[in-house]
């Protein structure tokens, strides 16, 4: 089950609002020491420098977002296909110990959560739910510390790719009921089309459709460009079930790199 | 699939015109006829009687098995079929020669294994002793029974004698002449370990991991020293393994002329074992399959895209909660695999069992049923339970009174059954429902025979806890056919592991003659060559299981034929 790819490609359309308000960091000349490291796949040097600027502020999204790609990136260069067990196990271990040390950072449980995300690929098909599990444990904990819009569309996302006999999809539309809350009572950001389409899924998936319709609809006349609610729109029964049961797939794979994020090639 | 080379030429893909019109309407070509037969005895599943018994019971639904042979050497192929019960009388239905069946299992000496010590799991015919009447072994978990076919219609029990019967929790047997010394050795897989699971004296046997469980019961090598004893040679092969044995495999991947064999393995990393030609196998995992954490539970090798090369077909367990998706191994020639289960619709078949490669049209691609479904039951799923335990941080797998008691829940359950068409080598085609053939019972493996001896292959599908299913193939005639009988002088007499390259209309395919392959599941050692429209055979080529070649030619089609090794005009 591919909960990674799916959590991680959330995690890289919902930490947007976090990486601009968090900017300073950009200027970083370490930051930017790493970037051109892992630009030139130089790992080795890239790695130690993600892991420091984590230590030094763990409330960086940025930062531990692109640690983690660092060793992904490393262990698929190395093990191609799915990168290696032992590689990630580096990574868990990490982010466990920023969470001993950093314990009220509602920002590295989000990540430590995501390291276990990063090693569903790589295991075996039970151990990968174990994983996602352990990670929505962790997502729980950031959300128990602070309350954010990327804790809740993460983790509500996250549950909606169990399939329906764990009984998780309702819990993934209350978090995402608590996402779209939030946005909107912010100023519209381009990344808000992501809890239209996925609360519009979570109803789908539990079955209540017009209601699903209604959301999807209601996100289109906030985002009229958006490809996927047009696709989820423009379908009806088996030709929606199939799609979203596509969508939603836990073996489907989806591209991850938080880089198109900092708008890096 | 570029690499999917079609090699096989026209005549292949021409069908004859009465098959066509009869593809056209999408007339039903098999007809279940399991009463009408007197074949129809149900599996009854092991129920134990210890404290692991409630928890155990959702794991060993096992043991119905079909093996096909003609042991009385009249022509008609007849079947082994068992039960697992405690009590439960195994099966040997006789074939009357009018699809009809006769156990005499009784009278033949062979029905009873079932007792406090010992639970059947599969059966094997094997010509142990070469004397051209197939031996029975009937695999247990406890002691495995070796049975001497006496030629009168009577079974002799030489288990002992024969020093198979260490106590094992065996669940599958092939037998293969790994050492070309013209006599039959036995490979026997098992499932746990060789601990009493009657009354165990731990609780501790339930495999550790779900992915990389290595306390297991492996695999055993029997050498056959040919005064009808055998020899534990496991170690000597290097084919000493520790992980949950399902299903074993052989067939010759490089065409070196020495089998080499697959091991499908629950819980843990199937295996591939090249043989070096010396009496030893060497462990090339990593390079011709990979590492996986799959549960593999049927090995079947067979041409599937006639490019000369035997490529494997393996099933996992694909379902909404876990989706492992079958193998499809394509033999790239070199010893390397490449999985192609995708791309030719062969990946997903719920909670696979037994499957096996065979041309049910005799359009000359081979086809592939599947059968699948762990326990039919209640309507409660069991995944909730086993996904509450596998979350647990540091459960002990290994450890039964962790699991949880299934009771009347059910476990990918109530799946059909998938008859694979072979479209060219390219893509196979569900066509199980269309032919009725798609039944939700809960499968364990399938027999292929042509147990009417009118050219079209019938199956017979074990089903654990419940009734078999006798299938027979009333396809319109139309398309032509060959088989054939082989019999081995200098190789061992029912030639296992011969391969046959029939020649016509302008391309060569391959068959070969398994000693076993496919889960729960021995079909019939003749050789099957759907021909379609093309009438006239060039010549054929037998690669005794010795090495040698023999090249046959003046072949008619439309009949079985015998060939006996060493009677060609040239070699």
């Amino acid at each position: 089950m591919n909960y990674r790819n799916r959590v991680f490609l959330t995690a890289v359309l919902t930490a947007l609002p976090l990486l601009i308000v968090t900017p300073a960091f950009a200027a970083d000349d370490e930051f930017e020491k790493a970037e051109q490291a892992l630009a030139s796949k130089d790992y080795k040097t890239a790695i130690p420098i993600l892991e420091k600027l984590v230590e030094a502020d763990p409330d960086s999204s940025r930062n531990a977002s692109e640690y983690r790609q660092a060793i992904l990136r490393q262990s698929i260069a190395g093990h191609p296909k799915e990168g290696a067990v032992l590689d990630f196990d580096k990574e868990i271990s990490f982010f466990e110990k920023q969470a001993a040390a950093h314990p009220n950072s509602s920002n590295i449980y989000l990540h430590y959560g995501f390291a276990y995300v990063d090693k569903i690929a790589a295991a075996g098909s039970i151990t990968q739910v174990i994983l996602a599990n352990t990670a929505l444990t962790q997502f729980t904990k950031s959300l128990e510390l602070k309350p954010t819009w990327i804790g809740l569309y993460t983790r509500g996302n996250s549950y909606l790719y169990w399939p329906r006999i764990f009984g998780r999809t309702s819990l993934g539309v209350s978090d995402l009921e608590r996402a779209y809350a939030m946005q909107k009572a912010e100023p519209k950001k381009s990344f808000h089309v992501r809890v239209y389409i996925s609360l519009g899924d979570g109803y789908w998936k539990s079955d209540n459709i017009d209601k699903a319709v209604a959301v999807w609809r209601e996100g289109v006349t906030q985002f009229p460009n958006s490809q996927p609610l047009k696709d989820r729109l423009s379908r009806q029964g088996e030709d929606l079930r199939a799609y979203i049961d596509n969508v939603l797939d836990p073996g489907r794979r989806v591209d991850t790199d938080l880089r198109e994020l900092w708008g890096q090639p | 699939m570029k690499r999917l080379v079609i090699t096989a030429g026209a005549y292949l893909g021409c069908i004859g015109a009465v098959l066509i019109a009869a593809e056209a309407t999408g007339a039903r070509w098999f007809e279940d006829v399991t009463k009408k037969a007197g074949i129809n005895a149900r599996h009854g599943n092991r129920v134990f009687d210890n404290p692991y018994a409630k928890i155990m019971a959702g794991y060993t639904a096992l043991g119905a098995s079909a093996s096909v042979a003609d042991y009385d050497g009249d022509g008609f192929d007849d079947v082994f079929v068992t039960d697992s019960k405690l009590g439960g009388k195994n099966h040997l239905y006789h074939n009357n020669g009018n699809m009809t069946f006769t156990d005499v299992a009784e009278s033949a000496g062979v029905a009873n294994a079932n007792d406090d010590k010992n639970a059947v799991a599969d059966s094997l015919w094997f010509d142990f002793n070469n004397d051209g009447r197939p031996d029975l072994l009937v695999v247990r978990f406890g002691h495995n029974q070796l049975y001497q076919n006496m030629g009168n219609g009577k079974f002799k029990d030489v288990s002992h004698a024969a020093g198979i019967d260490g106590y094992k929790n065996a669940i599958t047997a092939i037998a293969f002449d790994y050492d070309r010394d013209g006599k039959l050795d036995l490979f026997v897989g098992s499932y746990f370990q060789p601990i009493n699971i009657f009354n165990p004296e731990t609780p501790r046997f339930f495999p550790e991991s779900f992915e990389t469980a290595n306390n297991g019961g492996g695999v055993t090598v029997y050498h056959n020293n040919g005064n009808g004893t055998f020899t534990d040679v496991t170690d000597k092969t290097g084919l000493r393994l520790s992980g949950w044995t399902l299903d074993l495999g052989h067939a010759d991947a490089d065409n070196d002329g020495w089998d080499d064999l697959y091991v499908a393995a629950d819980f843990g990393t199937d295996r591939f074992f090249h043989n070096n030609g010396n009496g030893t196998f060497t462990d090339i995992t990593e390079t011709a399959i990979g590492i996986d954490s799959k549960k593999g539970m049927n090995v079947d090798w067979g041409d599937f895209d006639n490019d000369g090369l035997l490529d494997i077909y393996v099933t996992n367990i694909t379902d909404d909660y876990m989706r492992e998706g079958n193998f499809l191994w394509h033999n790239n020639g070199n010893l390397t695999f490449s999985d192609v289960s995708r791309e030719t619709n062969s990946f997903e078949t719920g909670w696979g069992w037994g499957a096996k490669f065979f041309d049910y049209d005799n359009d000359g691609w081979l086809d592939l049923y599947v059968t699948n479904g762990w326990v039919s039951a209640g309507k409660d799923s069991y995944v909730p339970d086993i996904f509450n335990m596998v979350t647990k941080p540091g459960i002990d797998f290994a450890d039964a009174r962790n699991w949880p008691p299934m009771g009347n829940k059910s476990l990918s359950g109530y799946e059909k059954k998938k008859l694979f068409h072979n479209e060219h080598g390219q893509l196979f085609k569900d066509q199980a429902a269309r032919h009725g053939v798609d039944s939700q019972k809960d499968g364990r493996g399938v027999a292929i025979a042509d147990f009417d001896n009118d050219g079209r292959l019938d199956m017979f599908v074990a089903n654990a806890s419940g009734e078999p299913n006798l299938y027979r193939n009333t396809m319109p005639a139309g398309a032509h056919w060959v088989q054939f009988a082989l019999q081995g002088t200098k190789s061992n007499r029912t030639a296992i592991g011969a391969q046959v390259r029939l020649t016509a209309g302008g391309s060569t395919r391959l068959q070969f003659i398994s000693g076993g392959n496919s889960f729960a599941g021995q079909s019939s050692n003749r050789v099957h060559f759907g021909l379609g429209d093309v009438a006239k055979i060039d010549q054929i080529e037998v690669r005794w299981p010795n090495g040698e070649k023999e090249v046959f030619t003046g072949i008619a089609v439309d009949k079985l034929q015998k060939i006996v090794e060493g009677s060609s005009k040239r070699k």
